[in-house]
C-alpha cells in the first residue's frame, strides 16, 4: 500500500475513488436535502421539530457512531440486510457503502443550508406568482429555485466537500481497501500509522487544496446578492 | 378582460391579527371602492384575505358571481384561481427577470394576449422599459410595472394596497394619473388602500374607514372624509373639470360640478381635464366681495352646512354658485368657531370664498381630452 501510493498510480487510484464517492453522494444528497430544506422551511406538520431534530443528528453524533449504526442496518441480519429484504444490497465494504456514510453524515449539512437558501427567498414573491395565475409547482420551478439557486448551490457544494473528508462512517461500512474504497481521508490515515510521512504530506497538500478551492467557491455562492433573493 | 361593469363586492369576515381581530362586513357596488384608515388599522391584512393570502377564520368573500371564500360551505379558492389583480405597497417584482418577463408571466402567447400587453404598456408608458432589469427601475416605474403584470393576468378585480406609499410627494403626483387612467381605460372593479384622503377623493366613488379592524364609515368619498377631517391633516377638497383658457401662468377650470376656477397652469392645454386638490384651510370665506385684491378666486357661494368641532374649529360646507346662480361644486372650508359666530354664518346664507390660483395643487393634468 505504501509502495503504491508513493507512486503516481497509487495517487491517481485514491484521488479517483475520492472523487466518484464524494461525486455520487453530492449528487444523491443534493435532491433529498434540497427537498427537506424546503420541507422544513415553507411547510408545518405535525412532528416538524422531531424531523428537524432527527436530520440534525447526525451534525453531533460521531461519525464512527453512524457508521456502526449504518453497519448495523445493513448486516446480514440488520433491517436493511439480505436476510430482511430477500436480496443483497451489496453496499458494505464497496465504493457504494462509502457513497451511503457521506450521504448520511452530509445530509444535515445540505439540508441546513438549502433551508436557509429557501428562508431567504420572500415568500410573498411566491404568492404574488401564484396570484397571476401560477400553480405551485411552477411557482416552485419559475420563481422559488431561481431565487434559492444560489444558496442550493452552495449546499450542495458543502455536501461534495463533506464527503470528501469523511472518515469515521467509511471506515467503518466501506473499510479502507486500497484501489476500492479508499479515499483521501482513509489513505492519509494509512500512510501515518505506517509512517510514510511524506506521502501523508503529498495526499495533505491535495486535500487542503481541494477543500481551499471548494470553501472560496461556497462562499462565493453565499455572498449575498442583493439582485438576487429579495422583491424589487 | 372583464369590462362589463362594477362587480358587487361582498367582504363579511373575521380575521384574527397579532394585536386585534379584523371584522369586516362590507358590501359595494362602486366602480373603485377606496380603503381608508391610518397605519396598522388593517387595510393590508384585508386585501391579503381578499387575495388569498391570509385565510380568516370565518365569513364570506364574493367578487361579482364568484365566491373566492365561504366558511359555512367550505369554500376557499386557491390563490391562483381568485383572478386578482394585486398591486402591493412594494411591487413584488421578480428580481431574476426583466420586466417584459415580469409583465408577462400571468400570459400565454397567445396575439390577445399580445395586444393586451401592448395596450397596457402603452398605458402606462413601460413599453421602452421592458429590457430592462427590475433592479434598475425607479419607484415609480416599478409600481406601472407590477401595476402592469396585475392587468395583463386578466384579473376580475384589481387590488391596489397603497401603490404610491412607498414614494415620496412629487413621485405620487406623477403616478396618480396613471391610475386614473387605468381605472378609465380597462373599467376593472378596484379596491384601492390608502391613508391619503386626497388619493381617496381622487380615484373612489366610495370609500370604507377602517380603524383598529373595524369600519367606521362607509359612503362617498367627500362625504366620509370630509366629515372625519381626514384624519389629523386639513380636510382637501379634491375638484375636477376642463381648462377653458390660460392666463398669465394660470389657466382657468370649469368645474364639472359647475362653477369656474383659476389653477397653476402645469402643461394642460385648453379642453384637457384636470384634477385639483384645495386645502379646506387654504380658502378664506367673507360676507361681501372684496376689491383691489390679488387673488384670482373670488366665488359667491351657498352654506349647506355648519359644523363645529370639540377643538374649537369649524367647517362650513358650501356650494360654488356658477354663472347663472346655479349650484355648483361643493367645497369645504375651514375656520374658527369665533368666524363662524362673529360672520353669522347659517346654512343657506351667502358668502363669498377667496383663495390664490396657486393654492389649488394641481393631480392630474390628463393628456384626455374632454368629450
Amino acid at each position: 500500500m505504501n509502495a503504491s501510493l508513493s507512486s503516481d498510480a497509487g495517487t491517481a487510484a485514491v484521488l479517483w475513488t475520492t472523487l466518484r464517492v464524494a461525486v455520487t453522494a453530492a449528487v444523491i444528497v443534493a435532491p433529498i436535502g434540497t427537498a427537506i430544506g424546503w420541507l422544513l422551511a415553507r411547510r408545518s406538520f405535525l412532528g416538524k421539530s422531531a424531523v428537524e431534530t432527527f436530520v440534525a443528528l447526525p451534525l453531533v453524533l460521531p461519525p464512527t457512531a453512524i457508521g456502526y449504526l449504518l453497519l448495523t442496518l445493513l448486516a446480514r441480519d440488520g433491517w436493511l440486510g439480505e436476510r430482511t429484504l430477500g436480496f443483497d444490497l451489496d453496499l458494505l465494504f464497496t465504493w457504494k457503502g462509502a457513497v451511503l456514510a457521506s450521504v448520511v453524515v452530509s445530509l444535515p449539512l445540505v439540508a441546513r443550508t438549502a433551508r436557509a437558501a429557501f428562508e431567504d427567498v420572500d415568500p410573498r414573491l411566491e404568492s404574488m406568482a401564484r396570484t397571476i395565475g401560477m400553480s405551485r409547482p411552477r411557482t416552485f420551478i419559475a420563481v422559488t429555485l431561481p431565487l434559492a439557486r444560489r444558496g442550493l448551490l452552495a449546499a450542495a457544494t458543502l455536501g461534495f466537500g463533506r464527503a470528501l473528508g469523511e472518515f469515521g462512517a467509511t471506515v467503518i461500512v466501506a473499510g479502507n481497501i486500497p484501489g476500492r474504497t479508499q479515499t483521501l481521508s482513509l489513505a492519509i490515515f494509512s500512510e501515518i500509522q505506517l509512517g510514510d510521512t511524506s506521502a501523508a504530506l503529498r495526499l495533505v497538500a491535495i486535500t487542503i487544496l481541494v477543500a481551499f478551492v471548494l470553501m472560496w467557491w461556497t462562499e462565493r455562492l453565499l455572498r449575498r446578492d442583493p439582485r438576487a433573493r429579495t422583491a424589487t | 378582460m372583464n369590462e362589463a361593469g362594477p362587480a358587487r363586492l361582498e367582504i363579511r369576515m373575521h380575521l384574527p391579527l397579532a394585536h386585534f381581530g379584523l371584522d369586516v362586513d362590507v358590501a359595494s357596488s362602486a366602480r373603485t371602492l377606496g380603503i381608508f384608515g391610518p397605519s396598522g388599522a388593517g387595510k393590508t391584512s384585508l386585501v391579503e384575505a381578499l387575495a388569498g393570502w391570509r385565510t380568516p377564520s370565518s365569513g364570506r368573500i364574493r367578487v361579482g358571481e364568484a365566491l373566492l371564500y365561504d366558511s359555512t360551505t367550505g369554500v376557499s379558492l386557491p390563490i391562483e384561481r381568485r383572478g386578482v389583480g394585486y398591486v402591493p405597497q412594494d411591487a413584488l417584482l421578480w428580481p431574476h427577470w426583466n420586466v417584459e418577463r415580469n409583465v408577462r408571466a400571468g400570459t400565454s402567447r397567445s396575439s390577445a394576449d399580445d395586444e393586451l400587453v401592448a395596450r397596457t404598456a402603452r398605458v402606462l408608458e413601460i413599453a421602452h422599459l421592458f429590457d430592462r432589469a427590475c433592479t434598475r427601475l425607479s419607484g415609480g416605474e416599478r409600481q406601472r410595472v407590477a401595476l402592469a403584470r396585475a392587468l395583463v393576468s386578466r384579473p376580475r378585480i384589481l387590488l391596489l394596497d397603497e401603490p404610491l406609499g412607498a414614494l415620496d410627494v412629487p413621485l405620487r403626483r406623477r403616478i396618480l394619473p396613471y391610475l386614473i387612467r387605468v381605472r378609465d381605460e380597462f373599467g376593472l372593479p378596484t379596491v384601492f388602500v390608502s391613508h391619503d384622503a386626497t388619493e381617496i377623493q381622487a380615484l373612489c366613488d366610495e370609500v370604507v374607514v377602517l380603524d383598529a379592524g373595524h369600519v367606521r364609515m362607509q359612503g362617498a368619498p367627500d362625504r366620509v372624509l370630509r366629515s372625519m377631517r381626514a384624519g389629523e391633516r386639513a380636510f382637501e377638497n379634491v375638484l375636477a373639470g376642463v381648462v377653458t383658457a390660460h392666463g398669465d401662468g394660470t389657466s382657468r377650470v370649469q368645474l364639472d360640478a359647475g362653477g369656474d376656477v383659476w389653477i397653476p397652469t402645469v402643461g394642460s392645454e385648453v379642453g384637457e381635464r384636470v384634477l385639483f386638490a384645495l386645502g379646506s384651510d387654504e380658502i378664506l370665506v367673507a360676507l361681501d366681495p372684496p376689491t383691489r385684491i390679488s387673488a384670482r378666486n373670488v366665488l359667491a357661494a351657498r352654506i349647506d352646512a355648519v359644523e363645529h368641532d370639540e377643538d374649537g374649529s369649524a367647517r362650513i360646507d358650501v356650494r360654488i354658485l356658477d354663472a347663472a346662480e346655479g349650484d355648483g361644486a361643493r367645497v369645504s372650508a375651514s375656520l374658527t368657531r369665533g368666524s363662524v359666530e362673529e360672520l353669522a354664518l347659517r346654512p343657506g346664507g351667502r358668502v363669498v370664498l377667496v383663495f390664490k390660483a396657486n393654492s389649488c395643487r394641481v393631480l392630474t393634468a390628463d393628456g384626455a381630452r374632454a368629450p
